[in-house]
């Protein structure tokens, strides 16, 4: 039965070729904006290179003083000082990563100008997340302890300042009129995974703003629990010891710090406040736009699908003369708009695979590489089913609708 | 004739109540666009006001310098007459971080006749700081020497802040309140408004006040205007000198590049924000291009009979382009009626002579868009030989 059906949708797509192409070109193109934006939310959302642990991670970001009377507030990343001072006190925390936000230095080589990014970072850094060395190895607590002027640099800062050396390690490097001396390098990091990404890695040791009780500072840490089940006991032990932060002046009240979890950093950054997380307010957001942009193709294909029915209201007439029931037609009908849209959403997945290899080879974020996997084809397969249910039904039930007499005289 | 076509369609709208939601929701997505756009092309035509090129900005760290007050002014002193004695630097002006186009924002809040004005930017700049972005006064006059020491902190505010507090009298000599109220400002100039935030963003209100020796200890920033001649070969050179003078990390930055920074941010969403909108329009419009064609097909017959009588080709076709732009008003009066909520409301704070335009041009839209689709249709029906759709039935 099912194959007559195809026999016969083919048929019917074949007659009005117009229809079809208007069809087709709807939905292959919504499945291809709707399939390289879900690349990109699942190429930020999941885990990825260096940071595999990511479900085992809280993130801490930004500290915030509020004077709640006056309205004045205080923002930045934390310090070394809160971070080893209270932070890696914490019992239920096992590896605690640190680096501060890229600072940038130029170098001048080969009669060229490159921008070097460089981070601090501790240890730790290299256990919790899994960097890719192409050479060398990463500096120990040894060499951080005796601030050695050692660096790690990404592949392309390697290829930038070196040119084309094959072994790299144990050059130096200048940045900022001092030599470091290169032990290591490691495969580039997207630049969407922002507090990690670095042109040259450096011992914390290094910095000028270890010392001092400030709060505040330009660093930034990964705690890494351990095991999963492990985070939620320490993100309230950590809430717990927020609490007792003795405020650095009479100015501020509050004082306020979040170890987040991934997606909760995300969130926090683009609609919510140092007590909002907003969460569900990105994902309704989110959900509220694709509805959106939804909504008008969905009304274009229900409007062509009416009309290819109408267009054949003779021949409904006459099969419904001739003793169909409403449910095999409005059956057969459904099938042939599911084979409409799965035509369509091939030609969607084509389309996109060469949109994501574009935007790949234009590199508007530096490193970034949007992927189609399993997850986009799952979304995507959601997305078609909808869009040909929806655009469906309301023809259909039209369609039933018909009266037989009417629909033979024409 | 137009009461005529208005009754006959509204008998029938349950029939076309797909395509009259189809051209509403049609319309408010290019409202939507249409705001947009003109929100940033208004803020785009204003002038920059400044002139950008061949400036560097030079950000240092200061943590290794002395501490004693006296030394540092010294130190300055001879750090801008070295920059300025080198044949490649034209201006050379001390700045706080907040020049324009870099991502930092320093903010004050004043009060006038009790009325505060907050977000006000603040700018601390050093003697050149004219000469370096080539800034022009529309009133009073730029910062002297003697100014540091006067009983009143002396400030030069711009156009838009000074609209905003005295509107079109002369603010030059007047005084204003800081954001305590309790100490005074005095107005020594007003600049011409520069675009600091990009091309695209709105001028804010802006308050520049000198850079003293006090602000000096805690400064990082240096702006030089740089001749043609400058090369990466004097930037090298020009790094080392500072890194060896600060004994700090040095960043050498290029306005110019920042600038295309900022404006990226803006167009980069502007160009995808278009082209999915442009791809939705397509799609509405081959949609409305079929569901016409076979409106029209569909009554055949009734063309063909107007023909025998002996209605010309051209009224037949006017007819039906007139109905199909009678339905879209159906719908357009509806979308106007949500979309000048916008105005009205003051959503986003944009001015509503944004959205004005982006409906004027939205409607004007819409009327193309349907008259392009029923254009086609409406011609073939004309095309109908009398006797052939007669003879069809």
């Amino acid at each position: 039965m099912l194959k007559n059906y195809f026999k016969i949708a083919i048929a019917v797509l074949k007659r009005r070729k117009f229809f079809t192409f208007i069809s087709l070109f709807g939905i292959s193109l919504t499945l291809t904006i709707l399939m390289v934006a879900t690349a990109f939310v699942d190429n930020i959302l999941s885990p990825d290179y260096p940071d595999y642990k990511r479900d085992r991670s809280l993130y801490i970001r930004r500290m915030e003083f509020q004077n709640s009377k006056e309205g004045w507030m205080n923002n930045s990343n934390v310090s070394y000082y809160f971070l080893d001072h209270y932070v890696s006190k914490l019992k239920q925390v096992d590896k605690m990563a640190i680096s501060t936000s890229p600072k940038s230095s130029n170098a001048y080589v080969r009669n060229k100008k490159i921008v070097i990014e460089y981070k601090y970072i501790n240890a730790d850094f290299w256990n919790v997340l899994e960097y890719n060395f192409l050479e060398g190895k990463p500096f120990s607590k040894k060499e951080i302890d005796n601030a050695e002027l050692v660096a790690v640099i990404s592949k392309e800062t390697k290829d930038a300042y070196f040119g084309d050396e094959k072994s790299v390690v144990g050059k130096y490097i200048s940045a900022d009129n001092i030599n470091y001396r290169v032990i290591g390098v490691v495969d580039n990091v997207s630049q969407i995974l922002g507090d990690i990404a670095g042109d040259m890695y450096l011992p914390y040791t290094l910095s000028r703003e270890v010392s001092g009780t400030n709060l505040m500072g330009s660093f930034t840490a990964i705690l890494l629990a351990k095991s999963k089940a492990d985070v939620p006991a320490m993100q309230a032990e950590f809430d717990q010891m927020i609490k007792k932060v003795p405020l650095p002046s009479k100015e501020f009240d509050r004082l306020y710090c979040n170890a987040d979890t991934y997606m909760s950093r995300l969130t926090r950054s683009i609609k919510g406040s140092a007590t909002d997380a907003a969460v569900a307010k990105v994902v309704s957001l989110c959900a509220l736009l694709v509805l959106l942009f939804l909504l008008l193709p969905t009304i274009n294909l229900v409007n062509i699908n009416i009309t290819r029915i109408l267009v054949r209201s003779s021949e409904i007439g006459v099969r419904k003369a001739f003793g169909a029931s409403s449910k095999t037609l409005v059956y057969q009908f459904l099938v042939e708009n599911m084979i409409l849209t799965f035509l369509g959403a091939f030609i969607g997945v084509v389309l996109s695979a060469v949109t994501i290899k574009l935007i790949n080879k234009a590199n508007l974020i530096s490193n970034m590489h949007l992927s189609i996997n399993l997850t986009v084809l799952f979304y995507s397969l959601i997305a078609c089913l909808f869009f040909g249910l929806i655009s469906g039904v309301y023809p259909a039930w039209i369609m039933s609708r018909l009266n037989v007499v009417k629909a033979l005289k024409g | 004739m137009f009461k005529h076509l208005f009754k006959l369609i509204w008998n029938k709208r349950n029939q076309n109540f797909l395509f009259l939601s189809e051209i509403l929701i049609s319309f408010l997505v290019i409202f939507a666009v249409f705001s947009y756009l003109t929100y940033y092309y208004q803020n785009y035509r204003q002038p920059i006001g400044f002139d950008y090129k061949r400036v560097w900005a030079i950000e240092y760290g200061n943590g290794e310098l002395t501490k004693n007050r006296d030394s540092l002014v010294m130190f300055y002193d001879l750090l801008y007459k070295s920059l300025k004695s080198m044949p490649q630097i034209e201006e050379v002006s001390y700045s706080s971080g907040n020049y324009p186009y870099a991502d930092s924002f320093m903010s004050t809040g004043l009060t006038q006749n009790g009325q505060k004005f907050d977000r006000v930017s603040n700018y601390f700049v050093g003697a050149d700081y004219k000469n370096v972005w080539n800034v022009s006064l529309t009133e009073g006059r730029w910062f002297l020497p003697e100014d540091a020491i006067s009983k009143n902190r002396h400030v030069i505010i711009n156009e838009t802040l000074k609209k905003a507090i005295f509107g079109n009298a002369q603010a030059t000599g007047k005084l204003i309140g800081d954001f305590e109220g309790a100490n005074k400002l005095k107005v020594i100039g007003v600049m011409q408004d520069i675009k600091a935030d990009g091309d695209f963003s709105p001028v804010s209100n802006a308050m520049f006040s000198q850079l003293d020796s006090n602000g000096l200890s805690d400064n990082h920033t240096i702006l030089l205007k740089v001749a043609e001649t400058a090369d990466a070969t004097f930037e090298g050179n020009l790094y080392k000198f500072m890194a060896t003078s600060m004994k700090s990390a040095v960043e050498i930055r290029h306005v110019d590049e920042m600038r295309d920074a900022r404006n990226e941010r803006t167009y980069i969403p502007m160009i995808i924000f278009s082209i999915i909108a442009a791809f939705l329009i397509i799609n509405v419009a081959l949609g409305l291009f079929g569901v016409l064609w076979y409106n029209i097909s569909k009554r055949k017959s009734e063309i063909g009979l107007r023909r025998a009588i002996g209605a010309s080709g051209a009224s037949v076709s006017y007819q039906l382009v007139a109905e199909a732009l009678i339905l879209a008003t159906i719908s357009l009066a509806l979308g106007c009626f949500f979309a000048i909520q916008f105005p009205l409301l003051n959503v986003f704070d944009i001015p509503s002579s944004v959205y004005i335009t982006a409906i004027l041009l939205s409607v004007a839209f819409i009327y193309l868009l349907v008259l392009a689709c029923s254009l086609y249709p409406g011609r073939q029906a004309a095309a109908i030989h009398p006797a052939i759709a007669l003879h069809e039935e």
